[in-house]
């Protein structure tokens, strides 16, 4: 890596407002699978901390995760997006995880169960794919994960019996980004889709 | 440098781009709701229920409210529906003041079974503005109270600011001051204690019949002083005693002040009821404020009032029903005499056309049957009632209209029906 280009990631990194945690190198593959391009990332552990010990007292915890592709590094310019919503929870009696990707309507969603941490990590990165179609085919590409828990305490307290809480209202506008909301931002490449083809074929053949 | 810059500036415009955007996704409660509803516990059954670690019978819990220990009460047996939970959790943290609630699952005596702990977390001490009661009527325009409320342990200290045009023949614009202990040595006994100053408007037609009928006196200005003590007799009833020593000060200048001095109790019951398929909700009140020269008082008078009300819930559909009778024997002052043609009572009613001194008998009944649309409900109702004093016949009175609920937040479009013409009133606003 250039030092120009340690400095502007040391810059993107440093003015993200909130903590978005775990960025390495290798941290982020990208690689092509049938019409998708999908992510993995091996090192990529957020079913930990206190969205771990929210699943594990029984609770739901919602993440939103939102995968991109750019031309360069930090460009604001995206050329394909994937945004969806996943829930988790996991299963006292089994201790096994649960996740589905939640859709716009009840009948879109679709769930997987009986899962490991890790394969619910995986499935849940599986689900964020880039239609191969939307994937520049002449130019290198980055990309981008974003992903990020659902604060639930955002919503309550506002309204109730009582009537409108202005002390809380207060506290949501004036408050920044929640420090303990966990994020994650992870970049890779550059990319270019004929490397990635040949892998996948390599990997075919495999 | 100018590559070296633009790339800064893309470096710091992505970050924030993102986070602008990521909370923008569609979601927030919706999407709560909908991660609960696939949570993988829900298929057990709820074996139990604590609230840190104590069961609900134990006491620790004595002092919970009938209507959440009901709630709490109704989920064993049930499925675990993490919504509920989460409902039940906000509705804990709200009714017992609490910094934050939030739901533990743990494993039950057998598979299949779970128990359900509410881990709580007190407030030390804890401080908020409220905004309890709003509402813009089109004939009587605002209504509004801001409250100001200090908590520490079973203490509570409120002080409110209000205009009020709604509850009463005048408009009482002032301030409150509470103190409340919601334990007195024991659960069973409450204490509170209130100082109300507040400045009277009159309306011309209030003051004009005052005139005209004499032996009426209207006050601009009223002080209120009332101890009370509650004791929780059986946990959906409750009796109160206290006293109100009321000081009034007349419109007429040199008029020494007037003293509406009496003695106060009441009897309240409120029991739910819950079943998988229905929830019901009864309520019953009685109070009374008996005014006595021996308390120095300048309007010896009894003021009786009792209401009733029962509401079922089914599905989507709900049935609500609703009275109120009152009477005065005596002479009373007038912020104690009946009003009918309020937010709550003959809805869309003049109260000045009705009576603009009020009265001293009333009846009123109201039923609704509503329907829940989305998020909130749609209700029709109808309201019939009468107000009166013994010398004059008592005339009924009707009103009908529509209505729509969302938590706390009401639009209300109220037709009094009077021969040969419709005139709408149009009621919004939260907690009337």
């Amino acid at each position: 890596m250039t030092r120009r280009k340690l400095i502007v990631a040391l810059a993107g990194a440093g003015s993200c407002c909130a903590l978005a945690r775990g960025v390495s190198a290798g941290a982020l593959a990208a690689r092509l699978d049938g019409d998708y391009l999908r992510i993995t990332a091996p090192h990529l552990n957020f079913l930990s901390g206190r969205p771990l010990e929210r699943l594990k007292d029984g609770q739901s915890v919602a993440f939103i995760g939102q995968l991109t592709i750019a031309p360069s590094l930090n460009s604001v310019v995206v050329q394909a997006r994937s945004v969806a919503r996943f829930a988790f929870s996991y299963d006292i009696w089994e201790e096994r995880f649960s996740v589905t990707k939640m859709g716009e309507r009840p009948e879109a969603r679709h769930s997987a169960s009986h899962l490991s941490a890790a394969q619910a990590e995986n499935w849940c990165l599986d689900n964020l794919a880039i239609d191969r179609s939307a994937v520049p085919s002449d130019q290198p590409f980055y990309v981008q994960l974003d992903l990020r828990a659902e604060d639930p305490r955002d919503q309550i307290g506002i309204i109730g019996d009582p009537g409108i809480n202005i002390t809380r209202l207060i506290e949501l506008f004036g408050r920044p980004a929640r420090s303990a909301q966990p994020r994650w931002l992870l970049n890779s490449g550059p990319y270019r889709l004929a490397d990635l083809k040949k892998s996948e074929v390599r990997s075919t053949r495999g | 440098m100018a590559f070296s810059r633009s790339r800064f500036r893309h470096a710091l415009a992505v970050p924030i781009l993102l986070s602008a955007l990521v909370p923008r996704l569609p979601g927030g409660q919706s999407l709560q709701r909908a991660a609960a509803e696939t949570n993988v516990n829900q298929q057990y059954v709820i074996e139990s229920v604590s609230i840190s670690g104590a069961q609900l019978d134990d006491s620790e819990n004595a002092n919970l409210p009938g209507a959440l220990r009901e709630r709490l009460n109704s989920l064993v047996g049930a499925r675990c529906d993490m919504n509920v939970l989460n409902e039940v959790s906000d509705q804990l943290r709200r009714e017992l003041h609490l910094r934050a609630v939030s739901q533990r699952l743990l494993r039950g005596s057998q598979p299949g079974r779970i128990r359900v702990n509410f881990e709580i977390e007190r407030r030390p001490a804890s401080f908020d503005i409220a905004v309890p009661k709003f509402l813009y009527h089109s004939e009587q325009k605002f209504s509004g109270e801001v409250d100001a409320i200090v908590r520490a342990a079973h203490n509570s200290l409120t002080l409110g600011v209000t205009s009020n045009g709604d509850d009463l023949t005048e408009r009482f614009t002032g301030v409150a001051v509470r103190y409340e202990n919601s334990r007195l040595g024991t659960d069973r006994v409450r204490f509170g204690i209130e100082f109300d100053d507040f400045h009277e408007q009159w309306r011309p037609s209030t003051v004009a019949t005052a005139q005209e009928e004499g032996g009426v006196d209207l006050y601009h200005a009223r002080r209120n002083f009332a101890p009370e003590f509650t004791f929780v007799l059986a946990r959906p009833l409750t009796v109160s005693v206290g006293a109100s020593f009321e000081q009034m000060e007349s419109r007429i200048p040199g008029q020494p002040d007037e003293s509406a001095n009496a003695i106060t109790a009441g009897l309240r019951y409120n029991r739910e009821f819950e079943d998988a398929a229905f929830q019901q909700q009864f309520g019953a009140s009685y109070s009374l404020r008996a005014g006595t020269r021996a308390l120095g008082s300048d309007y010896p008078y009894s003021r009786h009032m009792f209401t009733v009300r029962y509401e079922f819930r089914s599905g989507k559909q709900l049935a609500r029903e609703e009275f109120l009778g009152g009477m005065i024997a005596g002479y009373a002052p007038m912020f104690e005499r009946f009003v009918l043609g309020s937010s709550e009572t003959l809805r869309g009613w003049d109260r000045y056309v009705i009576d603009p001194l009020g009265g001293t008998r009333v009846v009123h009944n109201s039923i609704a049957y509503g329907y829940q649309i989305r998020e909130g409900t749609a209700e029709v109702f109808y309201d019939a009632g009468s107000l009166w004093e013994p010398t004059r016949q008592a005339k009924l009175r009707h009103s009908v209209g529509i209505a729509y609920r969302q938590g706390i937040f009401v639009l209300t479009m109220a037709f009094p029906v009077v021969e040969g013409r419709i005139a709408p009133v149009f009621m919004a606003g939260m907690n009337y």
